[in-house]
C-alpha cells in the first residue's frame, strides 16, 4: 500500500497524463499514486482516463487552481 | 492490506463518479491529502477580490459601451463570458482533437460538435435574414477558398497547440488564470503569427487562391446547406460517440 507522489506542477497538458500512464505501469496493485497539476487540462484527463482503466480516482483542490488527484491502483 | 483498501474494493461496483459523491457518509474521509498539503498554508478566500474584479468589468463595460460604442461593450461581454465559460467547463478545443488519439475520451470532441450546431444554425439565420431583407450578406469576407493549403496549415497548427498546451483560446485562458509556462506560448504564437502575417500575401498568390470558395447555401440552397452541415456534425457525433465506446470495450 506504497503511495508515490508526481509533481506534474507547471506541466501543460498532455505530459502530466502521459507521466502518469507510464508512472503507473510501474506500481504495484494496491498503490496510490498521488498526482499534482495545476493545469486545468490535466484536471479532466488525467481523471478521465483512470477511470476509464477502472482505477479509483479522488480530486481534491489543494490550493488556489492546484489540485492533487489520487488514483488507486485497483487491478 | 489494511481495512481501508478492503473497503474500496467492495464499493468497487458502483461506478468511480458516484463512489466520491458517496464518499462523505462511507465513514472513509473523503478529505485525504499528501504530505506536501498538509504544509501548505490554507487556502486564501478569494471572494473579495472577485467582487473587485466583477465591479471592474462592469465599469469597464458601461464606459466602453457609453463612451466608444456599443458594439465595443458587447465585445467586451462576450469575451470575459466565454473565457469564463471555458475556465470553468475545461473546454478546450485543443483536448476536443487530442483527447480521442490519446485517452480514447470523446466528451470534449463531442461538445465542440454541439457548440458548432448551435453556431451553424445560429450564423444560418443572421445570414438568412440579411439575404431575406436584401442587405449584404454578413460574414461573406470569411469565405475562404479551401485547398490542400487549409489541411497542411490545420495540421502543422494542431501539432503546435498539442505542444504548447493550449491553442488561441485555452492559451489566453490560462494566462487569466495564471499559469505562467503559457505566457511562453503566447510570445510564440505572437511571433508565429507576425511571421505568417509577412509571408500571407506570397501564401494566398502562389497556393491559398487556386482553391474554390464555397458557400454552401450557393450549392444546396439555404435549407439544404443547414440541413447538410448538420447532418455531417450529427454523423461526426456518432462517430465520436461509437469511438469513445468502442476504446472503452477494448481496454476493460
Amino acid at each position: 500500500m506504497a503511495e508515490y507522489e508526481l509533481d506534474c506542477l507547471g506541466e501543460a497538458c498532455p505530459v502530466p497524463l502521459v507521466k502518469t500512464e507510464n508512472k503507473l505501469k510501474e506500481l504495484a496493485v494496491g498503490d496510490t499514486l498521488i498526482v499534482i497539476i495545476d493545469h486545468s487540462c490535466a484536471l479532466k484527463n488525467v481523471p478521465e482516463w483512470a477511470r476509464k482503466q477502472n482505477y479509483d480516482v479522488e480530486v481534491e483542490e489543494i490550493g488556489d487552481g492546484e489540485y492533487e488527484i489520487f488514483i488507486d491502483k485497483t487491478a | 492490506m489494511s481495512e481501508e483498501a478492503v473497503k474500496v474494493i467492495t464499493e468497487e461496483p458502483s461506478d468511480a463518479s458516484s463512489r466520491i459523491e458517496a464518499e462523505p457518509s462511507s465513514g472513509r474521509s473523503s478529505r485525504r491529502s499528501s504530505r506536501r498539503s498538509a504544509e501548505r498554508k490554507p487556502k486564501k478566500d478569494q471572494t473579495i477580490y472577485g467582487l473587485g474584479v466583477l465591479a471592474i468589468v462592469i465599469a469597464v463595460g458601461v464606459y466602453l459601451a457609453a463612451a466608444i460604442s456599443a458594439v465595443m461593450g458587447i465585445f467586451w461581454v462576450t469575451g470575459i463570458a466565454f473565457g469564463f465559460i471555458l475556465r470553468r467547463t475545461n473546454f478546450c478545443f485543443t483536448a476536443s482533437m487530442r483527447d480521442p488519439i490519446m485517452t480514447g475520451s470523446t466528451s470534449l470532441t463531442r461538445a465542440v460538435l454541439i457548440a458548432f450546431a448551435i453556431t451553424s444554425i445560429g450564423f444560418a439565420a443572421i445570414q438568412y435574414g440579411a439575404f431575406t431583407t436584401g442587405l449584404p450578406v454578413p460574414g461573406m469576407g470569411f469565405v475562404v477558398p479551401i485547398s490542400f493549403a487549409t489541411a497542411a496549415g490545420a495540421f502543422m497548427f494542431g501539432i503546435g497547440m498539442v505542444l504548447a498546451g493550449g491553442c488561441a483560446s485555452g492559451t489566453l485562458m490560462r494566462i487569466g488564470e495564471g499559469y505562467g509556462m503559457q505566457l511562453l506560448s503566447i510570445v510564440f504564437f505572437v511571433l508565429g503569427s507576425f511571421w505568417a502575417a509577412r509571408d500571407m500575401g506570397w501564401w494566398t498568390l502562389n497556393f491559398i487562391s487556386n482553391g474554390p470558395r464555397i458557400h454552401l447555401p450557393d450549392v444546396f440552397g439555404w435549407g439544404g446547406a443547414i440541413f447538410v452541415q448538420l447532418l455531417i456534425i450529427g454523423l461526426l457525433y456518432m462517430a465520436a460517440d461509437k469511438w469513445e465506446n468502442r476504446k472503452q470495450d477494448q481496454e476493460s
